[in-house]
């Protein structure tokens, strides 16, 4: 397809831009803050200690899971949500009015700004995964193979988010309603799509059906196949299938919504 | 000399039409993405526009408030696009659309002059050679490392000007930009642009309210009228015709 042409080639003919963006905008988003950089870490640190209190002492009377305790089993799949997916799920939705000067005042390939927003988002995300492998080899659970497949599971989230950040952004440009439909729809999915919780317990295999093909449960899983489960991505080709399609509708839609608006969100912004 | 490359067409327009979708609210533009059916409003902001601007030129366009100079700079830097007609561009354009032009508001002065000089496709040691030049020109001082959002709209106006400016354009584009700077400022922009202009046979296209700064500036004048280009001549005929010089009572 043409759409498909056009986005590739932008973005072989900004590639270096693209980076220095995302440099750009991972130094903003903590220069602002008085901890600076150590916000990136101050942050998920408090919440996974909050969550690890809330679920030791009292919600859940510190059950372990997979002879894992709590806290451990969460905290692969809640990193990968709260330094990417939470934020991609949102600030990429908004990347596009946020960068708003890049479209109206200068000419610059739109199609770019979700893909350099990823970057600065999972740059973050790499450095903290560095943080959870040291968490996991301090308490005693060292790296075997099936870490290996860690990448494949990121590419899957980078892929998909990607596109979910072009469609979205590309929506909320139109529309304000649509960007704040998003923000609230978030908080709800973080409930919902097993990462604090084990969707592999659910006892309806309907129930377990549907919430496959959500790709926010097939990657936190997937990072727990990694640490906790010990299961290879193929043993489970249903999923992945899941996912799949999940996704190639979501590069249509993506498609889709920059054919029909690019050229209109300069005058709308 | 070559003098037919000299010469040659950089900027052209032919039958451009532009026509903005207004619709009653936000929700209703979100689903009209979805449904042909939703109503909307057309403003028609250009009417069927042509011309042809050569390199080295230096053009005004006139006209009151509405009638659809910003419309045609934007499409000349290809950050809104026709409804109808042919553009074509030939050459790299710097920018200055309307106030604030295209900073990060977070980012510093300084920070914004690397960003921008990247994103016009430059190398950090090229910037580097530039950076002086832009800060000395602008102004700021020792607000030039405090983030842009800070800055008053003279001063963005002034750093807007000294980028764009300085950054080895082959097109400058300006709107309403100057409003807002001091004499002296504008002096100094002046000399600037008519120095890359004889040296670089850079084409400036230009707008404004104030007819002074048209005739300071450009020596062709375009005058539009609801969209329509109504006249098209040198600079001092076409601010007669905008502006004639009233009747003595
Ligand atoms: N983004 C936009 N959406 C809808 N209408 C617009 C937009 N931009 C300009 N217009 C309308 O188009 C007409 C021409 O505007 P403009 O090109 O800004 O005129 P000028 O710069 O000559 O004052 C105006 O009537 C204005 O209201
Ligand atoms: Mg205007």
């Amino acid at each position: 397809m043409e759409t498909i042409r056009t986005i590739v080639s932008e973005h072989v003919e900004w590639r270096s831009q693209i980076f220095k963006l995302a440099k750009a905008d991972i130094i903003k988003t903590y220069s602002g803050a008085a901890l600076g950089w150590a916000w990136a870490l101050v942050k998920p640190t408090i919440m996974i200690f909050v969550f690890w209190f809330a679920f030791t002492y009292g919600l859940r009377h510190g059950g372990d899971i997979d002879g894992y305790p709590f806290v451990l089993w969460m905290i692969p799949g809640f990193i990968a949500w709260s330094s990417y997916m939470s934020d991609m799920l949102t600030q990429g939705a908004g990347c596009i009015r946020k960068y708003k000067f890049l479209v109206t005042k200068m000419k610059f390939p739109v199609s770019t700004i979700p893909s350099f927003i990823s970057i600065s988002k999972f740059s973050i995300h790499l450095c903290l995964m560095v943080l959870v492998v040291m968490i996991f080899i301090v308490t005693g659970h060292y790296p075997d193979v099936y870490w290996l497949q860690l990448p494949f599971y990121m590419l899957c989230m980078i892929a998909f988010f990607t596109a979910w950040g072009l469609f979205s952004s590309l929506l909320s440009a139109m529309s304000v309603d649509f960007l704040n439909l998003i923000k609230s729809v978030t908080q709800a999915l973080f409930w919902l799509s097993g990462i604090m919780w084990d969707v592999n317990k659910i006892n309806s295999p309907t129930v377990q059906f549907i919430m496959h093909f959500n790709p926010i449960t097939y990657i936190a899983t997937g990072y727990r196949n990694c640490f906790i489960y010990k299961v290879w991505f193929w043993e489970q080709g249903e999923r992945f299938a899941m996912f799949l399609i999940v996704y190639i509708v979501m590069v249509i839609l993506a498609l889709w919504a920059y054919k029909k608006l690019i050229k209109e969100i300069p005058d709308v912004l | 000399m070559n003098e037919n490359n000299e010469n040659k067409v950089v900027i052209e327009f032919k039958n451009v039409t532009k026509r903005y979708k207004l619709y009653k609210s936000d929700k209703q533009r979100l689903f009209a993405v979805f449904s042909k059916s939703v109503k909307y409003k057309e403003k028609l902001a250009v009417n069927d526009v042509s011309f042809q601007i050569r390199r080295g030129e230096s053009v005004a366009f006139l006209g009151k408030n509405g009638a659809g100079k910003s419309t045609i700079l934007k499409m000349m830097t290809e950050v809104a696009f026709p409804t109808s007609g042919e553009i074509m561009i030939d050459g790299r354009v710097s920018a200055l659309l309307e106030l604030s032009s295209g900073f990060d508001m977070e980012m510093t002065g300084r920070d914004n002059i690397y960003l921008k000089g990247q994103l016009y496709g430059l190398k950090n040691s090229e910037i580097a050679e530039l950076e002086d030049t832009i800060v000395d020109f602008a102004e700021l001082d020792e607000y030039i490392d405090q983030p842009v959002r800070t800055y008053s709209s003279g001063m963005r106006a002034r750093l807007g000007f000294a980028v764009s400016i300085n950054i080895r354009p082959e097109i400058l584009i300006v709107d309403e930009a100057l409003s807002v700077g001091d004499k002296e400022f504008r002096k100094k922009c002046r000399q600037k642009v008519n120095e890359i202009i004889e040296k670089d046979n850079v084409t400036l296209v230009f707008v404004t309210h104030s007819i002074g700064m048209a005739k300071e500036f450009c020596k062709r004048g375009i005058v539009m009228k609801k969209g329509k280009l109504v006249y098209d001549s040198d600079i001092d005929d076409a601010i007669k015709y905008y502006d004639p010089p009233k009747p003595k009572k």
